[in-house]
């Protein structure tokens, strides 16, 4: 059961990103903090995923272990984990996080708030 | 819900020479705002940092006496 919430979570780290366990979606997040992080990276332009897991009990439990972080939201960044904005706003402000985002995607950000159809 | 003086003891029961500074940010005694110093962060990733205060405040989040924590972690020189 554990094991298969782990593999779980592997995939889903390793299919994103940058990847947000949070309280509610990214349309409509549910707690304050998941706000603050979709609004966080949406302020980036980068690709991000949002993974609401408020219900989902005992994957918020094997996702706690996992990272030694009690607390909602977590932040996956290529596989590593983050913590949530009280991290990134530090190594935002540092220039360290632009650095890691451009290194992780390989270029530049889109321009925010500009929408792109890629088809 | 838990006091103040609770909160700042189940942080130093990890880290004993931590002084904490602690902001009740809704008025309800279970969302904070807490800034942490301490010798014990030295040599630390800021991860690893807040990992050290969240280890102490997990029982804290676990019975639901702390539901949510902004952190922000110092390193205290000698």
């Amino acid at each position: 059961m554990s094991d298969e919430l782990k593999e779980e979570i592997a995939r889903e780290i390793a299919s994103n990103t940058i990847l947000v366990y949070g309280k509610g979606t990214k349309d409509a997040p549910r707690c304050g903090f998941t706000l603050e992080t979709v609004e966080f990276f949406s302020n980036f332009g980068y690709p991000f995923e949002v993974i609401d897991v408020l219900e989902n009990v005992p994957k918020r439990e094997v996702l706690a272990e996992l990272t030694d972080w009690p607390t909602l939201p977590k932040v996956f960044i290529n596989g590593k984990f983050y913590g949530d904005t009280d991290i990134l706003g530090p190594m935002a402000q540092s220039g360290e996080l632009q650095a890691t985002l451009s290194d992780v995607f390989g270029s530049a950000p889109a321009e925010p708030k500009q929408t792109i159809n890629l088809r | 819900m838990i006091e103040n003086a609770a909160l700042s003891d189940l942080i130093r029961t990890q880290i004993p020479d931590a002084e904490v500074s602690i902001y009740d940010r809704t008025g309800t005694m279970d969302h904070f705002n807490l800034v942490v110093r301490s010798e014990a962060f030295k040599g630390k990733t800021l991860i690893e940092q807040h990992q050290l205060v969240y280890g102490a405040l997990k029982p804290a989040l676990k019975d639901g006496r702390v539901h949510a924590v902004e952190l922000k972690t110092i390193v205290a020189e000698n």
